[in-house]
């Protein structure tokens, strides 16, 4: 075992032994020194033994002579030599007691005194030595210790013999469980036990204390023997069968579980005792340092290699504890030396680390690197805008910056302007273009020009001269003619112009003068001053006559060149005419002598042989020379300066002095004030957003304001629109003027060098004031009396300059070019090479040359020199190069085909256009496999579309003008398309996720209700259907329902009056068998039939995809079906999703018949036995409701009027006059045939509304403000949320794609004069007529192929141009005419039937409502139950949009009182003012379209 | 797919302007299933196959962006991203590749680059799983710092690299996860022009 675990039983030996030596000494000291203490001394020792005697008492046998002798204790399962050693053991322990015994016979007679006295003596001893009596005290002490632990051996010993008859005492059991025994191991106490006896053989003393070990190792060995004992007993207990025993007790009621269970103390385990028992199994090595003998073999001397001289490697470092532990280890192991070295330490291999990395760096300068393979750092960025980002592909780290320079603004027209300041302005105004006029020197430079043209002919004319002119040189001769001519009207123009500017400027500054001295002060500190230039004046008349003959004969010579070539042309007609002549003379003569007859005839007659007679010409009058000089001569006066005139030069200074403003009248005092107070600021918008704006600079007496501020826009997303906008503000209150768009700049235009540019701005409010100012939009005067009425807008220039920063390095901060730029040169087309052709492809030189050639350039112009010498250069080596490079070079070899072939199959082009979505293939949706399937007639009408796109076809349409219309139409309808295109593949998060909704607690229970509810209720309502899907439909599983329900006030047949009394043919109406002679006798009136009787049996017929069904017949004018009828339904090409079914043209006609039953009974004899009738069907009305419009609103319910011919013959609509009057009061509002009808569609489909949504998110451009388009979208909205069945519109996209709010549609117009005077006293009538009038402007829906997805409003005027338009248009223009007339009018927006989402208007009369049908021209009352208007959502007119916020839309269960913001919810409302708005109608239509559309449209009539 | 030799190929060359409306067509149809293998998986995938100059597409998306997936549950992101095109063509040369691009999305919704992978149409019929690897460029230590603190990291400044095959060996990159695809592809009238498949 282990070295520690021998240590404390080796001390404990030592001690012992120790222990006996110092008794000894004491006892020899003692004995030798004194003798009166060796009595004492013997005495303790007798005590000692007497003690132990006493012990013994009560227990041992030996004391008593009663007690039983003790016997050898043998026990079944001790072994053999056990039991020897314990009769060993026990024959010493007799022979010790016997001595003892013996001795204590000795002493016992002064036993019971001494005691008491000795333990007396003792202490009085001590007292006498010290130093003996301390050890004397332990060691007693010690041994008093071990006595006392004796004595409870020896009592277990004696107890030990009871135990073996089989019952423990309880205190037995207790010391068994709760003492703390040593725990002392066998074997230790053996040796122990070996040596003491070793000892005791020495010294032969002490044997009590022998005795004693012997008699603890006696008690340790019953402690054994009990623990075996218990073992013994715990195995049978576990050997017992477990049922056998309990088997009877088991399943007895009467033992409780308690009998089977006991409760145990949670076992402990100390924390000492744990280590102890660890320690017993884990060996932990020291970390004490092994001696180097230990390590090597015996008498080995360590041997260290490197004091030999060899190399050894460096040995990993391991630290000292650690290899101490690891030599104590190994050594513990058997054959533990062999891991030792010759030097004693662990064997080891050297450090395998090397000092430096093995692996070799990768050295690559940057420049080395594959451009194609740097990488860029990006940062981690939303994606957002990723798709708008100026480059999507490129690098975003070089950032764009565009640079806004704001440098001021300067009024042409302001409202606070006074009288003078108009006139200054347009007096700077003037001034400044006589400045640029003057600066550009138009005249005088074509003056040179025209004069070097003219050097040019005549000295070529001199170079040529007498020779016969070679083709080029008269061919270039007449050019240049054509460009003298040119040249010198260029020269007039520009010549008059400066005239007129130089009078107007005089005249100017006279108006401006006068002005000053009426109001006696100045306001502006213009001062004109006109220089005189004196000229030469023989030299002037000189030049001014030379001029005009120079002119005159030019003019001559072009009089006469024009002269010769109508004479030639006239020669030749005649010539012709004269041939004509000839051969009719001799067809005349043929003629007279085949017939007789007139001469005119016969002229006639020939003419129609010969064809028409060419026009028998005049020779042209030859020209009149001398009134060419007059003419020349008279506009020289006009235009130029007179010979001799001074040359006038007018220069304008701002240095007079003004007024101040104590010296002004009260009225221009406040005007000034008023500017003082005001300021102005630029606002800054890119893309739509503000990015920054400029200081409040206030307004200057000059109306000039100087900001002077650059921005710098550091941009992310492409420039779409750069906007300044200009705002003024009073106080704190802003508003804005006007606002202008800078247009992005190319990427070449770059800071430093973009010049300035001016922009003009104008803005059309209307401003006045009571003071000076002459306000803005109103008409104001400058004469005293009122007239010459003028009307200024606030107007100005703002001078500002956009350009691309130029960053460090000169680097342009502007994103590449290749990005489309639009039109922004348009005008300057012929003028500017890069306008024309781009400024990217200005490398490309044949485009530049082409240009060359094309706009003439002027070789000699200086401004073209660079561009002459640049088309010199390259035109010489141009042919070298190749015009092609190939790519893939082998690509040809490998080719299968060729491009043409591909080109050609027609397959493929089918795939492609239906994938490319044209709409004739949208729709397609199996393709055939094999290209002989596909017939060349599918790309017939796909091709015609595209040629017919380029001519114009004038005979389907009635004349040009609808032909130019309708291709405008369809340019703007395609665009719209595209963009619906470009929506559809925007898919929002409802397009991918379809999810149910979850049933909650809340659905649960009003299941449970419906449990309740009665199965067959009195009132029915129509639940709502779930609704299918388009695409997982097939032919056939769509089946459209109409129910007709009953018929009102159908014409009944009108009795024959005039009907001879029997026919001939004796065929009378079989229902009339009984009137008839009756009728035939008497003339009646159809209100004397015979009650009863049927006046008509009328039927519904309902068609619809070529299926036909009827109702069964009915009878009377009011009949009752209630009969449905299901159509089959199959959409076109099988393809169900919601744009076809949308764009699905169909009609389902509903047809009213009447049927008649004719006897056709030939023999009256026959009449008794044989039926034979014929049935006749009559026509009467029907009605046609497109299929769209069902799919859209999914059911349509009400009553509709029928549409009947004007005149039924044979039939009239009567009045029975029995019917009580409550029904005929409602009839009479409305006279017409109605059907009650209930149409819809089984399964109910979702009509397509995520389009119209999506469109929604399509942002049109706007000019609108930007609080206003969202308080658009929050009122929509909010109307969306409260009734999302009504349809409520605040903005339109009108004609040029842009949002417009509605209210701007609105203004009062004049309708045709002629219109007005037609009824002059009946208003009512007049109303009639003009809505007629705009009835019978044709209508053209929107997009047929995407209904109602996008409306685009055109205004009035350009209806009235297109002469086409849908429900709006017309809406807008008879609200607007009866605006004009002074009636309160609306627009409604409202769905009708069967127009779905219409326009309908209201007009407010006489206190009461009528809703007008734009479309049809009729009108309605408003308690009309037959208008077709089913539901109101909004009413809008000049000022202000309502949306219906009552609990029903139908019109006759409504308020029209817009006043109550109960019912009708304001758009502009105090929270939200009215800005304003505009109109954006013209304001005067053109009257002369009455006649035009009179004229053209003659099916018309009215 | 083996050529055949030339006189067979002219052969059926001829034939094949006999019949010449019968061009070789190919279909593309299946889907990007899923990636693994990433650091991170709230994933999305820009792909896009690329063509050489004799093909042509007829129908179908040659390129396109799928959803982010955040699994929950696993490691695999799934998107069954469809892929459904249609080619003819005139030449073999530039059979279509596949590229990919695999991003992620982290909790703020920025976006950041996690590998670049690019894989060939199977030229066999039939159906076929395909796994393209996936690698993303290393950059700098400053850039590998800055994208471990404030995201983004280092990108192709041509990304047809991905696909072209120029000296790429200068990168250093890192692996990052597999895609994983299943592409069906259905070939037509290419035995006409002298390719058995």
């Amino acid at each position: 075992m282990a070295v520690e675990e021998e240590d404390p039983g080796e001390t404990l030996r030592r001690s012992l032994k120790a222990k006996h030596m110092k008794r000894k000494k004491k006892l020899f000291k003692e004995m030798v020194l004194e003798s009166p203490p060796d009595e004492e001394n013997e005495e303790t020792a007798v005590q000692e033994e007497r003690g132990e005697g006493l012990q013994r008492d009560d227990s041992s046998p030996v004391r008593s002579p009663r007690d039983l002798p003790p016997r050898p204790v043998i026990r079944p399962g001790s072994s053999q030599s056990e039991t020897s050693m314990k009769q060993r053991v026990a024959e010493k322990l007799r022979a010790a007691k016997s001595k003892t015994a013996s001795l204590l016979e000795q002493e016992s007679i002064i036993e019971p005194v001494s005691r008491l006295q000795s333990l007396r003596d003792r202490e009085t001893l001590t007292r006498f030595d010290r130093d003996i009596d301390q050890d004397l005290r332990v060691d007693e002490d010690s041994s008093f210790a071990a006595r006392l632990k004796f004595r409870g051996a020896a009592r277990s010993a004696a107890r030990d013999k009871r135990a073996e008859d089989g019952l423990p005492t309880a205190e037995e059991a207790y010391n068994f469980f709760t003492f703390n025994f040593d725990p002392e191991p066998q074997d230790k106490s053996r040796k122990q036990r070996q040596s003491r006896r070793r000892e005791a053989e020495e010294e032969g003393e002490a044997e009590s204390e022998n005795e004693e070990e012997e008699e603890e190792e006696e008690k340790e060995e019953v402690e054994t023997e009990r623990e075996y004992e218990g073992q013994q007993l715990e195995t049978r207990d576990e050997d017992a069968p477990l049922v056998s025993d309990v088997e009877e007790d088991l399943f007895v009621i009467g033992q409780s579980e308690h009998d089977f269970l006991e409760v145990r103390r949670a076992e402990y385990l100390g924390y000492s005792r744990r280590l102890q028992r660890e320690r017993e199994t884990v060996f932990v090595p020291s970390m004490r340092t092994v001696p180097a003998s230990g390590k090597l073999p015996e008498n080995v001397r360590p041997r260290y290699l490197e004091e030999e001289g060899l190399y050894v490697g460096e040995r990993p470092s391991v630290s000292l504890t650690n290899r101490n532990i690891l030599e104590n280890r190994i050594l513990k192991q058997a054959e533990g030396r062999e891991w030792f070295g010759d030097d004693g330490r662990i064997m080891a291999l050297p450090d395998p680390i090397k000092e430096s990395s093995s692996r070799p760096p990768l050295f690559h300068l940057e420049d080395e690197l594959d451009p194609a393979l740097h990488t860029v750092y990006r940062k981690a960025l939303k994606s957002k805008h990723a798709n708008r980002y100026i480059a999507a592909m490129g690098d975003p780290q070089t950032d764009y910056q565009l640079d806004v320079d704001v440098s001021g603004l300067i009024f042409s027209h302001h409202p606070l302007f006074s009288r003078e300041h108009v006139l200054g302005a347009r007096l700077a105004q003037l001034y400044d273009q006589h400045l640029t006029g003057k600066q550009k020197k138009l005249t005088h430079l074509l003056t040179d020009k025209l004069n070097g043209l003219r050097n040019t002919i005549r000295n070529m004319l001199e170079l040529h001269r007498g020779e016969a002119l070679s083709q080029v040189t008269q061919h270039r001769i007449a050019e240049y003619k054509q460009e003298v001519r040119h040249t010198r009207h260029l020269r007039d123009v520009e010549q008059e112009k400066d005239r007129a500017l130089l009078k107007n400027i005089i005249r100017v500054w006279k108006e401006l003068k006068t002005l000053r001295d009426f109001q006696r002060f100045t306001n502006t500190p213009y001062k004109l001053f006109i220089r005189r230039e004196m000229v030469d004046m023989d030299q002037d008349e000189l030049e001014f006559n030379n001029e005009i003959v120079m002119e005159v004969s030019e003019l001559r010579a072009e009089a006469e060149e024009d002269y010769q070539r109508k004479m030639s042309e006239y020669r030749r007609r005649h010539e012709d005419w004269k041939s004509w002549r000839r051969k009719q003379k001799a067809l005349k003569k043929k003629q007279k002598k085949k017939r007789q007859q007139e001469d005119e005839d016969e002229d006639e007659e020939s003419e129609e042989e010969l064809g028409e007679e060419p026009e028998k010409h005049d020779s042209p009058e030859k020209p009149d020379m001398t009134a060419v000089e007059e003419q020349v001569r008279e506009k020289a006066t006009r235009i130029r300066r007179k010979p001799g005139e001074p040359v006038l030069i007018p220069e304008l200074t701002v240095s007079g002095p003004v007024t101040p403003n104590e010296q002004c009248p009260r009225a221009e005092f406040a005007r000034r004030e008023d500017v003082a107070k005001r300021s102005l600021f630029i606002k800054v918008l890119y893309n739509d957003k503000e990015v920054s704006r400029t200081d409040s600079r206030t307004l200057n007496m000059d109306f000039r304001v100087h900001f002077g501020q650059i921005f710098n826009l550091k941009i992310v997303n492409w420039p779409e629109s750069i906007k300044l906008q200009i705002f003024e503000s009073v106080g704190s209150s802003s508003s804005q003027l006007a606002e202008v768009c800078v247009p992005v700049p190319e990427s070449s235009v770059l800071t430093g060098s973009a010049p300035s540019e001016e922009m003009e701005f104008s803005s059309n409010q209307r401003v006045t004031f009571n003071h000076e100012g002459v306000g803005s939009g109103v008409p104001f005067s400058f004469e005293a009396d009122g007239t010459n009425m003028q009307t200024l807008l606030t107007s100005g220039k703002l001078s500002c300059c956009v350009s691309w920063a130029v960053g460090m390095n000169d680097v342009p901060l502007a994103p590449p070019s290749n990005h489309p730029v639009g039109g922004v040169y348009s005008g300057l087309m012929q003028m500017d090479a890069i306008a024309c052709i781009g400024a990217s492809s200005l490398n490309d030189m044949k485009k530049l040359g082409k240009w060359a050639a094309e706009s003439r350039l002027d070789p000699n112009d200086p401004n073209n020199a660079s561009i002459m010498q640049l088309l010199s250069v390259v035109s010489g080596g141009e042919m070298a190069v190749p015009e092609y490079f190939r790519l893939e070079q082998l690509q040809e070899e490998f080719n299968f085909l060729s491009d043409e072939e591909l080109q050609r199959s027609r397959r493929f082009r089918l795939l492609m256009l239906r994938s490319q979505e044209v709409p004739e293939f949208r729709h397609f949706k199996c393709v055939p496999s094999v290209e002989r399937e596909i017939s060349e007639k599918v790309f017939q009408e796909y091709e015609r579309r595209i040629k017919e796109g380029e001519i114009i076809d004038t005979k389907d349409h009635i004349d040009a003008h609808r032909a130019l219309v309708a291709r405008y139409l369809q340019r703007v309808r395609e665009s719209v398309i595209n963009r619906f295109l470009i929506a559809k593949h925007h898919f929002i998060l409802s397009d991918v996720v379809s999810e149910d909704e979850v049933p909650s607690i809340g659905v649960l229970g009003l299941n449970l209700f419906k449990l309740a509810e009665p199965k067959r209720p009195l009132k029915p309502l129509r639940k709502e259907r779930k609704k299918v899907t388009a695409q997982n439909l097939s032919d056939g599983d769509i089946k459209l329902l109409v129910n007709i329900i009953r018929g009102y006030d159908i014409p009944i047949r009108r009795p024959y009056t005039s009907k001879p009394p029997v026919s001939a043919r004796s065929a009378r109406p079989f229902t009339e068998q009984f009137t008839a002679p009756v009728s035939s006798q008497t003339p009646v009136q159809g209100s004397d039939w015979p009650l009863g009787q049927p006046l008509i049996r009328p039927f519904v017929e309902v068609s619809f995809q070529r299926s036909v069904l009827q109702t069964s017949t009915a009878e009377g004018p009011n009949p009752c079906w209630n009969e449905e009828i299901v159509l089959p339904f199959s959409a076109p090409n099988g393809d169900y999703c919601s744009t076809s079914l949308q764009s699905f043209k169909d009609e389902v006609f509903i047809n009213l018949f009447d049927e008649l039953l004719y006897d056709v009974v030939e023999d009256e004899r026959e009449r008794g036995n044989t039926i034979h009738t014929r049935i006749e069907r009559h026509w009467l009305g029907s009605i046609k409701i497109p299929f769209s419009t069902i799919y859209l609103q999914s059911r349509i319910d009400g009553t509709f009027k029928v549409s009947t011919p004007p005149v039924l013959l044979g039939y009239s609509k009567e009045r029975s006059l029995g019917s009580d009057g409550g029904y005929d009061a409602i009839r009479s509002l409305s006279d017409g045939t109605f059907l009650s009808l209930f149409i819809t569609i089984e399964p109910q489909l979702v009509p397509g509304e995520t389009i119209r949504e999506k469109m929604k998110e399509v942002k049109f451009d706007s000019q609108e403000l930007e609080r206003l388009l969202t308080a658009c979208e929050v009122f929509e909205k909010e109307a969306g949320r409260c009734f999302s069945d009504r349809p409520c519109l605040t903005t339109v996209i009108d004609m040029n794609g842009k949002t417009v709010f509605v209210t701007r549609f609105i203004r009062p117009l004049n309708p045709p004069q002629k219109l007005l005077d037609a009824f002059p006293n009946s208003p009512q009538d007049t109303m009639e007529l003009v809505a007629r009038y705009v009835s019978l402007i044709p209508s053209l829906p929107d997009s047929v192929s995407f209904a109602r997805v996008c409306d685009l409003w055109s205004t009035c005027d350009q209806f009235l141009t297109l002469l086409a338009g849908d429900e709006e248009e017309h809406a807008v223009l008879l609200c607007n005419y009866f605006l004009f007339m002074g009636k309160k009018a609306w627009l409604i927006i409202g769905t009708a039937i069967p127009e779905g989402p219409t326009v309908y208007v209201l007009t407010y009369e006489q206190s009461r409502y009528l809703i007008w049908n734009p479309s049809t021209g009729q009108h309605y009352g408003q308690y009309d139950i037959f208008c077709p208007l089913q539901t109101i959502g909004c009413l809008i007119n000049t000022d202000n949009v309502w949306f219906n916020m009552q609990p029903y839309a139908a019109p006759v269960r409504m308020s029209f009182d817009v006043s109550r913001p109960k019912l009708w919810k304001p758009f502009f409302s105090r929270a939200f003012p009215d800005p304003g708005l505009s109109s954006v109608q013209v304001r005067t239509t053109r009257t002369n379209d009455s006649s035009f559309i009179v004229q053209n449209y003659p099916s018309h009539w009215y | 797919m083996t050529v055949l030799t030339t006189e067979r190929c002219c052969k059926r060359c001829r034939n094949a302007q006999s019949a010449r409306s019968l061009m070789a067509e190919v279909h593309i149809i299946g889907q990007i299933i899923g990636a693994t293998g990433f650091p991170q998986n709230s994933l999305f995938c820009k792909w896009g196959i690329h063509t050489g100059g004799a093909w042509r597409l007829l129908s179908g998306l040659k390129e396109g962006q799928t959803q982010v997936d955040m699994p929950q549950i696993g490691d695999m992101a799934y998107w069954s991203h469809p892929i459904d095109l249609h080619y003819t063509t005139k030449g073999l040369q530039g059979w279509p590749k596949l590229h990919l691009q695999v991003w992620h999305q982290d909790s703020f919704g920025r976006c950041q680059l996690y590998g670049y992978g690019y894989c060939h149409v199977p030229s066999s019929p039939g159906q076929h799983r395909l796994q393209c690897a996936t690698w993303r460029p290393l950059g700098s230590w400053q850039d590998q710092l800055a994208q471990i603190f404030v995201g983004g990291g280092p990108q192709l400044r041509t990304p047809d690299l991905i696909y072209s095959g120029a000296d790429r060996y200068r990168l250093h990159t890192v692996a990052m996860g597999t895609v994983e695809l299943e592409l069906g592809v259905i070939l037509r009238h290419f035995d006409r022009y002298g390719v058995e498949t």
